[in-house]
């Protein structure tokens, strides 16, 4: 029992550090040269000794980019691995309740409208504000439909996500091919990238993610209890509306931020819990914060191999997550069919 | 502290699954909930639990849902759940009584292994020390035998007898097995069509042949107790 937990600090211990490597790395990394010592120096306090473009590179772009791309990822793992122990399911993701499609319908309209430009701030634009609007609506409508009979139903919410997905897609679509100008813009949106990420944006991003991510870290542990069905749940004086409700809405809240910032990325949020449960961490909150580490390791990594491979050019973060996910993903799962039973 | 069932009623859509039951469960005692398929015996337990527990009352489900994804060890420590320590983890008492609900259900060897990986047997056993090491003074167990061999229904059910006469713990359970329940209880309640047909501490056959619509017969056995047999 003790050892277990040791060994559950040990591994966390090593997720941390990878991720403060993996950020610091991908700050030197990019269209221009900065050095490691460069970045230390930065990280450390001492500006002064930074020469002027260095110091330009790093606060405006290389650091909102890495961190936005760390905390993105993270969260984004978190939010997969509450979706898939809510709904009992392992092929449950971010994406389920039809949060991040209302989101991008949201960007969309905005994106034909032409509000694309800032309207708070140097860098809060239309899109980003009509993204999270998008995204609460969708959640309005989803769980307005979930609580139709007065309780949640894991499995009704989760049908009501995917019908609304569906519309909020058709809609996409009709846009796209109604205003052939915008298709682009929007289908590079629906890709995902943190080439446009400013330190306003990760000052947002932050921040929710510090409350939201707080609120599933404590409550995480009914994750579990819920698994046992409802009568159990009561009878351990958990109370499954209340509890799904509460996680079930800091999931949305903090997918609709990640939405708004860096458009729809993929494979993260359904990939990362897995990964993180082949190290044989089970328990909801462990797996949770866990989860916020090993995404950040996994996005920033993804980001580095965006912005690197085609250098100065750039490949959509996506494609990457995608492409480096998939194959890492079929290897756990063979590896661990033979080792599991 | 007895659990006083007043008026509960449970319908599905138009059907009464649960037609107005009343019954004052005392405490101290082995109550099994008797009755055929669809009678409303599930219902009633899950009515209970959902009106009545408050930290009171411990539950087994019928059957586990899903993908639970926690080892045997992780699924018996959710029984020791304290939804008011938002932080602390298990404390050596905890520990103790998670030890002591999985030794008495002999699945040692099984600690390690993914829930989802058990036989339905197994899981059934690993459900049973979830319950025992609950603090709670009330018990209800829905059908815990239904997948044990009869090793392992002997075990359960001398343990809920043993749990009752030294530590005057109260339980409700939902069997199929008639001569478990003549064996095991000190009540046995008759259900049909989401109706209370009748409590008693002493069956009969023509108990039995009015709820389940099929003849009995009934021989005493060697340690002098009834045994029934369906023709």
């Amino acid at each position: 029992m003790r050892q277990h937990n040791l060994h559950f600090y040990l591994k966390l211990l090593v997720a941390v550090i990878a991720a403060f490597a993996a950020v610091a790395v991908s700050c030197c990394l990019g269209s221009s040269n900065v050095t490691l010592k460069e970045v230390l120096l930065y990280l450390s306090g001492n500006k002064d000794e930074l020469s002027k473009s260095a110091l330009i590179i790093i606060e405006k772009i290389r650091i909102p980019r890495a961190f936005t791309a760390a905390v993105i990822g993270g969260s984004l793992a978190v939010i997969g691995s509450v979706m898939q122990g809510l709904f009992k399911n392992p092929m449950a993701d971010p994406s389920v309740l039809g949060v991040s499609s209302g989101s991008a319908l949201g960007a969309s309209i905005s994106i034909m409208l032409g509000l694309s430009g800032p309207i708070i701030g140097g860098s809060i634009t239309g899109n980003y504000i009509a993204a999270i609007i998008g995204a609460l609506v969708t959640w309005i409508i989803v769980f307005g439909i979930a609580r139709i009979g007065g309780e949640f139903d894991p499995s009704s919410t989760l049908l009501a996500g995917i019908a609304i997905s569906s519309v909020t897609s058709g809609l996409i679509t009709l846009i796209m091919t109604h205003q052939k100008d915008s298709m682009e813009k929007i289908y590079m949106w629906m890709l995902g990238s943190f080439t446009f990420s400013t330190s306003d944006k990760l000052s947002v991003l932050i921040v929710s993610a510090i409350i939201f991510n707080s609120i599933i870290f404590i409550f995480a542990p009914r994750i579990d209890i819920l698994k046992l069905g409802k009568e159990t749940a009561t009878s351990l004086g958990v109370n499954m509306n209340v509890s799904l409700g509460i996680l079930m809405t800091a999931a949305s809240f903090m997918l609709a931020i990640c939405v708004a910032n860096s458009g729809i990325i993929g494979f993260v949020g359904l990939v990362i819990p897995h990964v993180v449960s082949f190290f044989r961490i089970n328990k909801a909150r462990q797996k949770a914060i866990m989860c916020f580490f090993v995404g950040a390791v996994f996005m920033t990594v993804c980001d580095i191999a965006a912005k690197s491979i085609l250098n100065p050019g750039e490949i959509a973060v996506g494609a990457i997550t995608d492409i480096i996910g998939g194959p890492y993903f079929l290897y756990l799962l063979l590896k661990n069919r033979r080792v599991r039973r | 502290m007895s659990i006083d069932v007043k008026n509960l009623t449970v319908s599905y859509g138009s059907k009464k699954a649960l037609d107005d039951f009343s019954f004052d469960f005392t405490e101290g005692k082995v109550y099994v909930v008797l009755g055929p398929n669809g009678c409303g015996k599930s219902t009633l337990v899950k009515a209970i639990v959902d009106k009545y527990a408050k930290g009171n009352i411990a539950y087994v489900a019928q059957e586990t849902l899903g993908i639970i994804n926690l080892t045997v060890r992780e699924y018996v420590e959710l029984g020791r759940y304290n939804p008011k320590k938002f932080f602390g983890g298990l404390n050596s008492v905890d520990v103790k009584k998670v030890e002591d609900a999985i030794s008495i259900m002999q699945i040692n060897e099984l600690e390690d292994r993914l829930f989802d990986t058990l036989s339905g047997g197994e899981k059934q056993r690993a459900m049973a020390a979830r319950c025992f090491c609950q603090d709670a003074p009330w018990i209800i167990l829905d059908e815990p035998s239904s997948s044990l061999d009869v090793k392992h229904t002997r075990l359960i059910l001398n343990i809920v007898r043993d749990l009752c006469d030294k530590e005057n713990k109260s339980f409700i359970i939902v069997l199929h097995d008639i001569n478990d329940a003549v064996k095991y209880a000190d009540k046995i309640l008759l259900m049909k069509d989401g109706k209370l047909i009748k409590e008693t501490d002493c069956l009969t056959t023509e108990d039995l042949t009015s709820i389940f619509d099929t003849q009995f017969k009934c021989i005493n056995s060697d340690e002098g107790s009834a045994y029934f047999y369906a023709l």
